[in-house]
């Protein structure tokens, strides 16, 4: 029976009155180095999808010369099936706050931004308020706290393009461009934000680190699996009773687990058709694939990935070419059109979805998916391209006798 | 030294060569569509992904720097199979259909898509092209936009912003939509375009194109009624013979007579004659407002392009400009005038064609203080298609003069087609003005060549020097305007809306085969070697302009010449 | 971009908050705030699925059609809506009340379906009660 571990969810934190900053206070007094030791030993993955450690990050950028350096919160959660950024956003923004400015503290940032995709409104009126009342209380400024540490923050909002969710889309979008990709290198812990060295970390990310900063490290590290440390929200979606956010210790049990004990079950025919581990960017995985840990290494193991965390339950008799067609358009709409591969490969793919729908697909039709498929993943330029097929794609794979023609006799004797 | 291994060879390269760079030292292509040497780097269309340290994720070579230990494989067999996958995905975005086929495309012979499919080995096409229905943007008098057959590989953006310092287009909307536009999607003619053709140099497309002239001129030549009259460029002598094969900078005005000639044009004239009567009447107007410190510096005005630009972007500046017409126009003038006269043709009967090396001199034309003088504009480019498709291959041909009335030139007039040119040119007249000598140093060096920002003084006599500068490429003239307006001193300013002048004008062939930089240097070589042929190297010295002034125009710059040489320009700033 | 103080997609927000949309002249303006050529304004303005170059209806009504949504039924929403507002995906009214948009997720999959009016998110509809809320836009 898996029950939920709350270690970063809690009582409703908004009123900045309320609230005393411990863990920035202690930041504050342990030093940079220190903040960002306790961080790495954490073994803190940042939670935006990538996984990247948190402490290696900060410590990076603590390397980075230059005076000028930016602490970005990105708070553009956008892919289908997650929400648990609004979550922490709406009910826990003081902690979002406190490990943005932990963060600033410990990298050597002045200046950081929030930005909040647009259709977010709620948020954005609470961090509108809160930077307000931060301004007023000191909480941000000049020598916050009585220390040396000056900051500002500005709140950012979206304007309705899920890639400004790729830090660096974000960058260029804060900076008024297009919110198209960079081409890394350099990243943006080299050359950010105005051309500084800049960091940009994930909202959930940043209320661990807060209360990694304030419970201590020990807590944060004796939760979880050896890879996997501390534990992660989890947004449960799509054909399941009770859907919603919900914050589990990672390897305290399976996703079949997590469906019926906390979801309450499938709520469309008797089991999934198949579930989506960690939002569409990821592998689906088939009913008896979900006997899994969850855990970064034990989903990658089951062939997917954890990604931001979005579980969605597919219910059993759902019709496979309808969520096909969701999930590339998805991607159709929301690539940011510069690197060909993704722009004219989702394009296409959808395009062929779309005269599929009450037909099978030909061998020769799965080939070519397949082979834009690799194209996009091996040649476009960033995340959102690199992942657009892997849902399709295992789709394919693990439906292919609901979706892929059986082949005829006469067409074998044709390809030979 | 960065050390690395591409394809077995061991290579070293400077820090920051790209993969790409360090490839083409070792002669190894790899195929690209979206770079092109003198534009920031875009790295959209993927095509020159390699693999490098047998990574998962392919690298685009154009983006990537070379580094040590890298182990590069640029055409392995996945790079290979990746770069099909991702051709056929661009074929499928181009939207080859019967309306918009190579057939019928102006890129027919210099499309770089075809170019890219054979250095790819293109094997197979299994995808259909999406249609997306979008309009042609007709607005330009210059220039035609067809989005369908844009790729969005950015190198038109990029040109116009970073080369000519303007940016029209930028790309809009996303996703599928994304597409290459103007502000407010008005359409090039209805913007801030100063019609310099370059975007059309850089498209590796169809998309963009000059508006055409060839169909009203083919009307004219078979209507018997008509007297059809042709002047050519002095940048499209060598040029012309490019779509026939021969290298750029092959001088083949000769042959260029002849064809046209063949083509049935009742004269062929040279538009160095009206250069020269461009030089007279500025190089008049240069003495007179530096000697009575009149809106100085006087600023050239033959280069319509360069025109449009200043009327948008420095309108405070338009009284500086030189009234003097274009030689296009001036040519368009006389020949209604001064021509008909002498031919006996009504004026009403005589068509004029101009074949320039440029997609503004359209523009020029059909603006209304013109008075439709000019009556058809071709670019080198669609002069060579007609001449093809006439059954005619220019390298073949015998050389022919030019017809005589306006047909004596000099060397100052070819020199027109470079950047310096104009200045050269109008220096020697004016020195002759000035002190009733010749100007001994008659090659008047740091004028030359193509650095985008010259300045230079030249005495004319103990009183004066002529404070002289040259900008060409719109990027430069901006720079230019900015010193001018920060105070720099000058007399005389000569401004070319392409970079290189007239040789690189927008109107010109296109090459698939070399950087326009390497065309341009060639074409530039072609001008000065008949520059230096010439024995007849000074405006005031030809003979038929004599003629002109004495039988016709009076002196340079007298009340007849003022009407039909001179014009006047329009304010636009940014609407 | 030339680092005006001002941030450029919050000065954005505040034209359309005005306006409500981006009209010409101001992108004029914005381009010699930011020192970018206009038509790269645009180009960026453009982007952006919240910003608009053209007016909108007094209402824009935003559904969510993705993953999630799609199995808590949007679909059914969506044409009810469509057919309660004659209009299709991306237009507008003709009495200007009306903007109708298809989106993909809006960031509340686990109470689907989803529709905004304007800022407001309305969450686990159902046909009525979004026709009623439509019929209170006056
Ligand atoms: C297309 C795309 C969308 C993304 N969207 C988000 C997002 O909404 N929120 C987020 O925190 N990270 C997102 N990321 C990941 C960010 O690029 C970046 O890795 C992350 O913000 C870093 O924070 P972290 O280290 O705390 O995880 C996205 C990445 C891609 C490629
Ligand atoms: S992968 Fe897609 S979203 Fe990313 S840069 Fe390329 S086109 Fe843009
Ligand atoms: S040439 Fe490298 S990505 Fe286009």
């Amino acid at each position: 029976m898996v029950i939920e571990k709350k270690f970063l969810k809690g009582n409703p934190l908004k009123d900045i009155s309320e609230y005393d900053f411990p863990g920035l206070r202690r930041a504050l007094s342990l030093g940079q180095e220190n903040v960002i030791q306790e961080i790495s030993d954490s073994m803190l993955l940042g939670r935006g999808g990538a996984g990247f450690p948190t402490g290696t990050k900060w410590s990076l950028a603590l390397e980075q010369a230059g005076d000028k350096k930016y602490f970005i919160c990105n708070a553009d959660e956008g892919e289908p099936g997650t929400f648990k950024d609004r979550f922490l956003l709406e009910e826990r923004p003081l902690k979002v706050l406190e490990g943005l400015m932990i963060g600033a503290y410990a990298v050597g940032a002045d200046e950081g931004f929030i930005y909040i995709r647009g259709e977010y409104d709620l948020p954005i009126k609470i961090f509108r308020e809160i930077l307000e009342d931060a301004r007023d209380e000191g909480i941000l400024g000049k020598n916050i706290f009585g220390s040396d540490f000056d900051f500002d923050l500005t709140l950012v909002r979206g304007a309705g393009a899920y890639v400004c969710g790729d830090e660096t889309s974000l960058i260029n979008s804060i900076e008024g461009k297009r919110g198209i990709s960079r081409i890394k290198p350099p990243y943006p812990i080299q050359e950010g934000l105005f051309g500084n060295p800049t960091v940009v970390n994930n909202v959930e990310s940043l209320a661990c680190a807060a209360e990694i900063i304030n419970k201590g490290a020990g807590e944060f590290v004796a939760l979880g699996t050896d890879n996997s440390r501390g534990t992660k929200l989890v947004s449960l979606s799509g054909d399941i009773n009770l859907p919603g956010v919900y914050e589990i210790e990672f390897g305290c049990g399976t996703l079949e687990e997590i469906i019926n004990d906390l979801g309450g079950g499938v709520s469309y025919g008797n089991k999934p058709k198949f579930v989506i581990p960690g939002g569409l960017s990821t592998a689906a995985l088939l009913p008896e694939e979900l006997n899994c840990g969850y855990s970064y290494e034990d989903i990658e193991e089951a062939g997917s990935s954890l990604g931001s965390g979005a579980i969605i339950v597919v219910g059993e008799s759902r019709d496979l070419v309808e969520i096909l067609l969701k999930v590339s358009r998805f991607y159709m709409d929301e690539t940011c059109g510069t690197c060909f591969p993704c722009r004219e490969g989702n394009k296409q793919i959808n395009f062929m979805l779309n005269q599929h729908k009450n037909k099978k697909f030909t061998r020769q039709e799965v080939e070519i998916i397949k082979d834009i498929g690799d194209a996009i993943a091996a040649a476009a330029r960033c995340g959102l391209g690199q992942t657009s097929l892997s849902l399709i794609e295992s789709i394919f794979d693990k439906f292919p006798e609901e979706l892929i023609e059986e082949v005829r006799h006469s067409e074998k004797v044709r390809n030979r | 030294m960065k050390r690395l291994e591409i394809d077995n060879i061991e290579v070293e390269v400077e820090p920051g060569t790209t993969l790409l760079e360090a490839a083409r030292k070792i002669n190894v292509n790899i195929p690209t569509l979206c770079y092109e040497e003198e534009l920031s780097i875009f790295g959209g269309c993927r095509l020159c992904v390699v693999e490098v340290n047998g990574g998962e994720l392919l690298k685009p070579a154009c983006a990537t720097e070379a580094d040590d230990g890298m182990i590069v494989k640029t055409h392995s067999p996945r790079v290979r199979e990746v770069r099909q996958t991702l051709f056929e995905l661009i074929i499928a975005s181009h939207d080859i259909s019967c309306e918009l086929n190579c057939l019928t495309c102006t890129r027919q012979s210099s499309c770089e898509l075809r170019v890219v499919a054979e250095d790819i080995g293109i094997s197979r096409m299994r995808l259909n092209p999406i249609y997306r229905g979008l309009e042609k943007d007709f607005s330009s008098h210059s220039i035609v936009r067809e989005p369908n057959k844009c790729i969005t590989c950015d190198r038109c953006i990029r040109k116009c912003e970073e080369i000519q310092g303007i940016g029209i287009f930028a790309n809009s909307a996303r996703g599928p939509e994304t597409e290459v536009t103007t502000f407010q999607d008005k359409g090039m003619g209805n913007v801030e375009c100063t019609n310099c053709g370059q975007c059309i140099i850089s498209c590796p497309t169809g998309a963009l194109h000059e508006v055409y002239h060839s169909e009203g001129v083919w009307d004219a030549l078979y209507d018997e009624n008509k007297h059809v009259v042709v002047q050519t460029a002095p940048a499209v002598r060598v040029a012309i013979a490019e779509p026939f094969g021969a290298e750029p900078g092959t001088v083949a005005t000769g042959q260029l007579v002849s064809a046209l000639k063949r083509l049935g044009f009742d004269g062929v004239f040279d538009t160095n004659f009206t250069a020269y009567l461009t030089i007279m009447e500025e190089g008049t107007e240069v003495v007179k407002r530096v000697t009575e410190n009149d809106n100085l510096p006087v600023l050239t005005s033959c280069s319509p392009g360069w025109i449009k630009f200043i009327e948008h972007f420095y309108p405070d500046y338009l009284k500086n400009l030189s009234t003097a017409k274009s030689p296009q126009q001036m040519f368009g003038a006389l020949a209604k005038t001064y021509y008909a006269e002498q031919a006996g043709v009504d004026p009403e009967d005589i068509v004029v064609v101009s074949i320039m090396p440029c997609t503004a001199k359209k523009f020029e034309s059909r603006r209304p203080e013109m008075n439709g003088d000019v009556d058809f504009v071709l670019t080198t480019r669609e002069a060579g298609m007609m001449i093809k498709s006439a059954g005619i291959n220019i390298c073949d041909l015998p050389e022919e003069n030019y017809d005589n009335l306006m047909g004596v030139s000099s060397g100052a007039g070819d020199i027109f087609a470079a950047s310096g040119g104009v200045m050269e040119a109008a220096l020697r007249s004016a020195y002759y003005l000035i002190t009733g000598e010749e100007l001994e140093d008659i090659d008047i060096k740091p004028v030359r060549g193509l650095t985008g920002l010259k300045k230079a003084e030249v005495p004319i006599n103990e009183d004066l020097t002529l404070k002289v500068g040259v900008a060409h490429g719109l990027s430069n003239a901006r720079k230019m305007m900015e010193l001018i307006k920060e105070g720099e001193e000058f007399h005389f300013v000569e401004f070319m809306a392409c970079p290189g002048g007239c040789i690189g004008g927008g109107g010109q062939p296109i090459r698939a085969d070399m950087t326009s930089e390497e065309a341009l240097q060639k074409r530039l070589e072609g001008v000065y070697s008949i520059d230096s042929s010439k024995k007849m190297r000074r405006s005031h010295e030809n003979p038929m302009i004599q003629k002109l002034y004495d039988e016709f125009l009076g002196k340079p710059g007298s009340h007849k010449a003022h009407k039909l040489l001179h014009t006047e320009y329009t304010a636009r700033g940014l609407n | 971009m030339k680092k005006s103080n001002d941030i450029f997609l919050e000065t954005v927000h505040n034209i359309q908050q005005t306006y409500g949309y981006i009209p010409e002249r101001e992108i004029n303006q914005l381009a010699e705030k930011f020192d970018q050529p206009r038509a790269k304004i645009y180009g960026a303005i453009k982007f952006y699925s919240m910003l608009y170059t053209e007016p909108t209806g007094k209402y824009i009504i935003r559904i969510c059609d993705s993953l999630s949504c799609h199995l808590k039924d949007s679909h059914d929403l969506l044409l009810a809506v469509q057919d309660y507002l004659g209009l299709e995906d991306g237009e507008t009214s003709s009495d200007q009340l009306f903007t109708l948009e298809i989106v993909e997720c809006l960031g509340h999959c686990g109470e689907g379906p989803v529709m905004m009016v304007n800022d407001k998110m309305y969450t686990e509809l159902t046909k009525g009660k979004a026709l009623e809320i439509l019929q209170d836009c006056k």
